[in-house]
């Protein structure tokens, strides 16, 4: 899939409406997961919600903080290629606040992170 | 016949006004030993109305009174003189003889004419003669001046008339100061063979500058519970002595002494009064003050320790605290408080603190304790503080700040001094007088394997080098004695870097065992064992991050000046801290 052959973003709840039909990279925590097992909510470093919708229903039960890589729908909805548990059992917890403000300045100075590679042809 | 005297001009000569050949009658004449050969004639002279005895003769006229021309009771002319105003507009004048001719001699007019007064210039009328003793120093370069009637005696240099003028007029006119109180003691008795009493001391401050206050036994009844720090007083008629500096610090050459004729009024009137004079000397040039000096310090506390409570060497239970206060010159230092103090301060809200006598000294590095005689102020109000808020709300607050203090380092806070390796080159540390600590994160590049074990002393506490005497047994030089056996200690050689530089460390035993993951004994035996084992250690070592503590500093070495660093202290990363020290000092460069 081209999402895992581009560049990915990662942005939080506010950003998501800059990045339509773009493929970004969204970590937040567990809020709520829809009984479908096929749409759920993640709230990021700030406190806002983004819903995340899956081509096939979770096969696990989600809880922690999560790392998801999809491209964002004209609704603001992320439509999730792949995601990734960051697992609190292991390593250091998670810090979700620090990693947002870590992310604001990743965008507040984009001329020291170009992220963006030119792809040719 | 009863020659008339120009009344008058008395008066006239002491205010400096011009009197044209005025006939005044000495009343007395006597020597001041000023010097080898130049004795001056100080003259009490009369005109009838008023008598004077700050005159002083010319040297050419000591002649006439050497050959009796001039005698008590004689009248003469002052044909020309000049009015002398002693340093302070608040003191007599000095009027000084030229030239006089005598009228009529002692003889011919054998008595007082009239019945003058004293004149004093000013309100008060006291008699302005001291009966002074002089004595010239051993080495003719002073004159030692002592006074029974005033109780007093001082040294002076020769010729200083005016300063002698001026001591005596202090020690009996009747002057006002107006102060106010910075600092009270507690009174203190004492009890020796000459007998007993108490005293107590305050120091005072006026616009011109600042005096320390003493007063003993009745005065202390009278003047103690009307005394409070902060209030402003008048005091009248104390009496001045030259400062005894081992008592006090403060910056004036006497000291004051309140006796039976003193007052002291409370004064509302605080206008134009400083709260306390301090010469604050910058954080930064603390480094440069010896140990043991007395300063005054000013600085914004930006964190405090909790109190600890010490038995000192008396057996007595103290209380203290440090704080650690940092001024506009960015740098930082902890000073100790104790006792109350210690135990009132509230260092919330990041106060402003001042302390005044406070000594340096050079433990860790530099550090400063609060005395007995210092006063802390906190939040004072002076100039200085207000500007030193003002500099650390706008700016001041985001600096990290360098303490002269050195700290045990913690994981981080305000206190810990993180450089770059970068840093460390362009901010030349460790080429001063003194060695430099800091703190900062960088990958271990490399290890050197080679000698990195040694053989060391078997002797607890020894860790030198023995040397193998090819016996079985090993011999340490330290100890002068001889082992079957050794210990292994590390000495590692290793090149750190961060994304701007690297840097040659030494580690000792602890660091080193840190970096390699492994016990000194371990490895030493597994370099005689496994020499593959031996290398992957090493291996392991390369591309791991850490915090270094380093100190640097230079040494000399064959004749050699370079700098060198050693690790004091080597810590895991701790990525959450790291990370927001770097989100913190991005957006600061941002501004």
């Amino acid at each position: 899939m081209s999402v895992f052959e581009s560049p990915k973003a990662r942005i939080n709840s506010s950003m998501l409406s800059q990045y339509i039909s773009r493929p970004v990279c969204f970590v937040g925590r567990v809020e709520k997961v829809h009984p479908t097992g096929k749409l759920f909510t993640l709230s990021d470093g700030e406190g806002k919600f983004a819903s995340v919708e899956l081509n096939e229903p979770l096969d696990e039960e989600l809880s922690g903080v999560l790392e998801v890589v999809g491209t964002v729908s004209n609704k603001g909805i992320i439509m999730a290629s792949a995601y990734n548990i960051l697992r609190e059992d292991k390593g250091i917890p998670f810090d979700l606040e620090l990693y947002n403000e870590a992310l604001k300045v990743v965008h507040d100075f984009p001329q020291h992170y170009p992220f963006e590679i030119a792809t040719s042809g | 016949m009863t020659v008339k005297l120009t009344e008058g001009a008395i008066e006239a000569l002491t205010k400096g006004s011009e009197v044209t050949n005025p006939l005044l009658q000495i009343l007395n004449i006597r020597y001041i030993e000023v010097g080898s050969g130049a004795d001056r004639l100080r003259v009490m002279m009369s005109d009838g109305l008023h008598y004077m005895s700050s005159f002083l003769l010319a040297t050419q006229l000591n002649s006439l009174y050497e050959e009796n021309h001039l005698a008590p009771y004689c009248v003469c002319m002052l044909k020309k003189s000049f009015t002398n105003t002693l340093k302070d507009g608040r003191y007599k004048r000095v009027v000084v003889v030229l030239d006089l001719e005598v009228v009529r001699s002692a003889g011919e007019v054998g008595g007082k004419i009239g019945t003058p007064t004293p004149y004093v210039e000013g309100k008060s009328n006291c008699s302005t003669s001291f009966h002074l003793h002089y004595f010239l120093n051993g080495d003719s370069q002073n004159v030692f001046v002592l006074s029974e009637r005033l109780g007093s005696a001082a040294q002076f240099p020769l010729n200083s008339v005016d300063s002698v003028c001026q001591w005596c007029l202090s020690l009996c006119l009747r002057w006002t100061v107006r102060v106010r109180v910075t600092n009270k003691s507690s009174i203190r008795t004492w009890s020796n063979s000459r007998g007993e009493g108490k005293l107590f001391s305050f120091e005072t401050v006026d616009e011109s500058g600042e005096i320390k206050v003493t007063a003993f036994n009745k005065e202390v009844d009278k003047f103690f519970p009307l005394l409070e720090t902060g209030k402003v007083y008048y005091i009248t008629r104390g009496k001045l002595k030259v400062a005894n500096k081992q008592y006090s610090t403060l910056k004036n050459d006497y000291e004051m002494t309140l006796h039976s004729e003193t007052s002291i009024l409370p004064c509302t009137d605080d206008q134009g009064l400083p709260m306390v004079q301090c010469d604050f000397v910058p954080i930064s040039q603390l480094e440069h003050r010896d140990k043991d000096a007395i300063i005054d310090v000013i600085g914004v506390c930006r964190s405090v320790e909790d109190v600890s409570r010490l038995t000192t060497k008396t057996s007595r239970e103290v209380s203290k605290r440090d704080i650690h206060l940092m001024d506009s010159s960015a740098k930082m230092v902890t000073v100790t408080l104790w006792g109350e103090e210690a135990e009132r301060f509230d260092g919330s809200c990041q106060p402003v603190v001042a302390v005044k006598g406070a000594r340096v000294s050079d433990f860790r590095g530099r550090s400063l304790s609060a005395l007995f005689s210092s006063t802390v102020m906190v939040n004072p109000d002076i100039p200085e503080a207000y500007r030193l808020r003002g500099w650390f709300d706008k700016e001041g607050y985001a600096l990290a700040g360098q303490s002269l203090t050195e700290m045990r380092s913690r994981g981080g806070g305000a206190n810990t001094c993180w450089k770059t390796l970068s840093d460390v080159t362009t901010e030349q540390l460790g080429q001063g007088d003194k060695a430099d600590y800091y703190t900062c994160v960088a990958t271990v590049l490399f290890c050197r394997k080679e000698s990195c074990v040694y053989q060391a002393c078997p002797m607890a506490h020894c860790q030198k080098k023995v040397v193998d005497q090819h016996n079985g047994l090993y011999r340490c030089e330290k100890c002068d004695k001889e082992f079957p056996n050794y210990k292994h200690r590390l000495i590692l050689s290793a090149n750190i870097a961060d994304f701007g530089d690297n840097q040659w460390v030494t580690c000792f035993q602890e660091t080193a065992e840190i970096i390699l993951c492994h016990d000194a004994e371990s490895l030493g035996r597994l370099k005689d064992t496994n020499e593959d084992a031996f290398d992957e250690v090493f291996h392991k070592a390369n591309f791991t991050t850490h915090i270094f503590r380093n100190r640097v500093k230079l040494e000399t070495y064959n004749e050699e000046t370079r700098v060198k660093t050693t690790v004091m202290d080597v810590k895991p990363v701790n990525h959450r801290e790291y990370s927001r020290r770097l989100i913190s000092s991005i957006r600061k460069m941002a501004i």
